[in-house]
């Protein structure tokens, strides 16, 4: 009886009632839909991150990293090999060189660095071949080849079949330049890493750097992105005087990206269920102060105040079993469809987007993990919104109410 | 003979620290079960607040008021509550009943607050609404049912939990004389058949009439308390009139 009763007097009031379901509604879709958004951009960028700037592992001499001296090289590149073969959750693997310089044109230079690479390794690990977009790339077997990215060849004037000029230090610190020819331009999604990264044919780099067959790096992508930490262990232990680094590590601020994001998106979540528990408290609030006298007459007639405040409680549960399907439905349909077509947001923040390396294009996904916890918190704040009614409504007296 | 009702000196002043308005002054009545008595006095004489006090709905600032042998200016707010669900059955003069239940749905609630068996229930409800003469409007909702119909299945509601005493607050007032009549001839059988006591309060001379002891408020004080010698059978001219 108390279900039915609180079922009727929840239609009594049908635009209010649909009002306050649709609002549930809406403020779970919001929550799922800003989660799901999010969640499309972080997986795509970890995503660009992994597979096409840092791999998942690098490996580098301790020193390697402090300044980029050409001399710190892998010392023992035979044992780094045996060890990485001993690794069946190891996809793909690149060796590179690298060497920090000026590159200098007619028009002027520019701080660069310049990745010495083995096209068929890097294109499995970084996926160069892909990011080409003029010219052919390093496929063609000219000495002094070089690809540049799209940024730094619109500020050097850059195009395919350009004359430029290196200049770096090599292993004995003498400086050294060389003259190479543009045969590629590559873009991505991360403006700053194409404004600043060249390549070039490991063997002609490692000449100038009279390196030899050595190299500065290593970097692997892994078949599974959950062995990062497994792996990195196990290359630890059997490389102790290497520095095996995670692509957290080698990309913080994707790492800081990540938890910063996640952070937004609980404050947003916050911001809507305060906006949803007011909705609710008002909307209720008022339902219980306009049968004041109904209510005081349950109260006269010997209804106690737990069943009056189970009352106006169920009748906030039943608007939320409403609401709350509701908006899991329409936020499962809408992020699903988006998460195929993608939303495209180059028109208004495109260009900031790939400041930081994010797509213009995000394909949200339905933040399944968090659903429970975004649920747990919709209907969490309904109940607890709907307390401030029902302690107003067990308030009531019956001679006052009556009274009015 | 029972006593359901005794009170002794009890009296309700509201606002004690502003305007004091004192409603009820220095009352004492005695009341034995089956009676059919009036309250009556003019507008603010303090009749609602008499039949409140009576009722457990509003604590008296002194005296004690003993209903069916119980203290009620002892109970506690949750006591009080459940005493009125068992002992007392109330009907007011306006928007009486839950809207969006049936006529029938608003006299079981009541059934069920007392956690009734569902078979006693049924019983019940079909022998009330024979007896109010509604059994063909069980299923409707109020809106649906004239003043004087609805205040006949709030009669039926406030009869429902088998209570010791009935209060009803000026129960006429909204209704036409024929529909007065009415609710006053079931009011009266119930009574008669039921051994239910029953007080009402009005202005109205006509239900007055029908009371076998009028008792008069003025200022707050029991100015008269009279009982009429039963002239039977009552054959007014609001009876004759429907
Ligand atoms: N809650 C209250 N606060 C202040 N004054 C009240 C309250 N209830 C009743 N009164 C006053 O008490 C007096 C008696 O009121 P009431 O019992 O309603 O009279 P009646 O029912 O006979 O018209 C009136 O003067 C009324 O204004
Ligand atoms: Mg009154």
């Amino acid at each position: 009886m108390n279900t039915s009763l609180a079922w009727r007097n929840v239609w009594r009031n049908k635009m209010r009632s649909l009002l306050i379901m649709a609002s549930m509604a809406i403020g779970l879709f919001a929550g799922i839909f800003v989660l799901a958004l999010y969640e499309g951009m972080l997986r795509a960028r970890v995503r660009t991150v992994i597979d096409t700037e840092v791999a998942h592992l690098q490996i580098h001499h301790p020193k390697f990293k402090d300044d980029y001296d050409p001399a710190m090289i892998l010392p023992d590149q035979e044992q780094v090999m045996r060890s990485l073969d001993q690794l069946k959750s190891i996809n793909h693997i690149a060796y590179r060189s690298i060497a920090q310089g000026m590159l200098a044109t007619a028009t002027g230079s520019a701080g660069v660095q310049i990745n010495g690479i083995l096209t068929e390794q890097e294109n499995l690990v970084s996926q160069l071949d892909k990011k080409i977009r003029d010219g052919k790339g390093l496929m063609v077997n000219k000495k002094n080849a070089i690809v540049v990215g799209r940024k730094l060849a619109d500020k050097m004037k850059l195009k395919v079949g350009s004359k430029l000029v290196l200049t770096f230090t090599d292993k004995e610190s003498n400086i050294t330049s060389g003259a190479f020819r543009v045969v590629g331009i590559y873009k991505t999604n991360n403006t700053p890493l194409d404004e600043r990264n060249v390549f070039v044919n490991k063997a002609v780099l490692n000449s100038y750097l009279n390196l030899g067959e050595a190299s500065h790096e290593v970097a692997i992508i892994l078949h599974n992105d959950e062995d990062v930490q497994t792996v990195k262990q196990r290359l630890q232990q059997q490389l102790p005087t290497y520095a095996v680094e995670s692509w957290k590590e080698n990309s913080p601020e994707t790492d800081l990206m990540v938890s910063t994001i996640n952070q937004y998106s609980s404050i947003i979540i916050i911001i809507i269920m305060l906006a949803l528990a007011f909705g609710i408290i008002n909307t209720m609030l008022m339902s219980v102060l306009e049968r004041s006298r109904e209510i005081g007459m349950l109260t006269a007639l010997g209804m106690n105040r737990v069943r009056v405040f189970v009352l106006i409680l169920s009748e906030t549960v039943l608007l939320t079993v409403v609401g709350v399907p509701l908006g899991l439905l329409s936020s499962w349909l809408v992020v699903n469809y988006l998460s195929a077509a993608g939303i495209d947001i180059s028109s208004f923040s495109g260009a900031a987007m790939s400041g930081f390396g994010f797509s213009s294009i995000i394909y949200p996904r339905f933040p399944i993990t968090q659903l429970p916890e975004v649920m747990l918190i919709v209907i969490g704040t309904a109940l607890i919104a709907s307390l401030f009614p029902s302690l107003k409504a067990i308030k009531l007296q019956p001679a006052d109410a009556l009274r009015q | 003979m029972k006593t359901v009702i005794d009170a002794h000196t009890v009296s309700k002043t509201f606002n004690p620290n502003t305007i004091p308005v004192h409603a009820i002054n220095n009352v004492h009545l005695h009341m034995e079960q089956g009676e059919f008595s009036a309250l009556v006095g003019p507008s603010g004489s303090g009749k609602t607040t008499l039949l409140n006090l009576i009722g457990g709905l509003d604590k008296p600032d002194t005296g004690n008021i003993i209903i069916h042998g119980i203290d009620i200016t002892k109970l506690s707010p949750n006591e009080l509550i459940d005493f009125r669900l068992h002992n007392i059955g109330f009907v007011f003069q306006s928007f009486n009943l839950i809207p969006v239940l049936t006529a029938k749905e608003n006299v079981e609630l009541i059934m069920q607050l007392q956690n009734r068996k569902r078979a006693d229930i049924e019983k019940r409800i079909l022998s009330l609404f024979k007896q109010i003469g509604l059994e063909d409007k069980i299923d409707t909702r109020p809106s649906q049912l004239s003043g004087g119909q609805q205040q006949r299945v709030a009669v039926a509601r406030a009869l429902a939990s088998k209570p010791q005493l009935v209060l009803a607050d000026e129960p006429t007032a909204n209704l036409d004389s024929k529909s007065a009549a009415n609710l006053l001839d079931i009011m009266a059988k119930l009574n008669q058949e039921e051994n239910i006591t029953f007080i009402f309060s009005t202005h109205d001379v006509r239900v007055i009439e029908r009371a076998r002891r009028v008792i008069t408020l003025v200022d707050g004080q029991i100015h008269s308390d009279t009982a009429r010698v039963e002239t039977e059978p009552q054959t007014t001219d609001l009876a004759t009139a429907k």
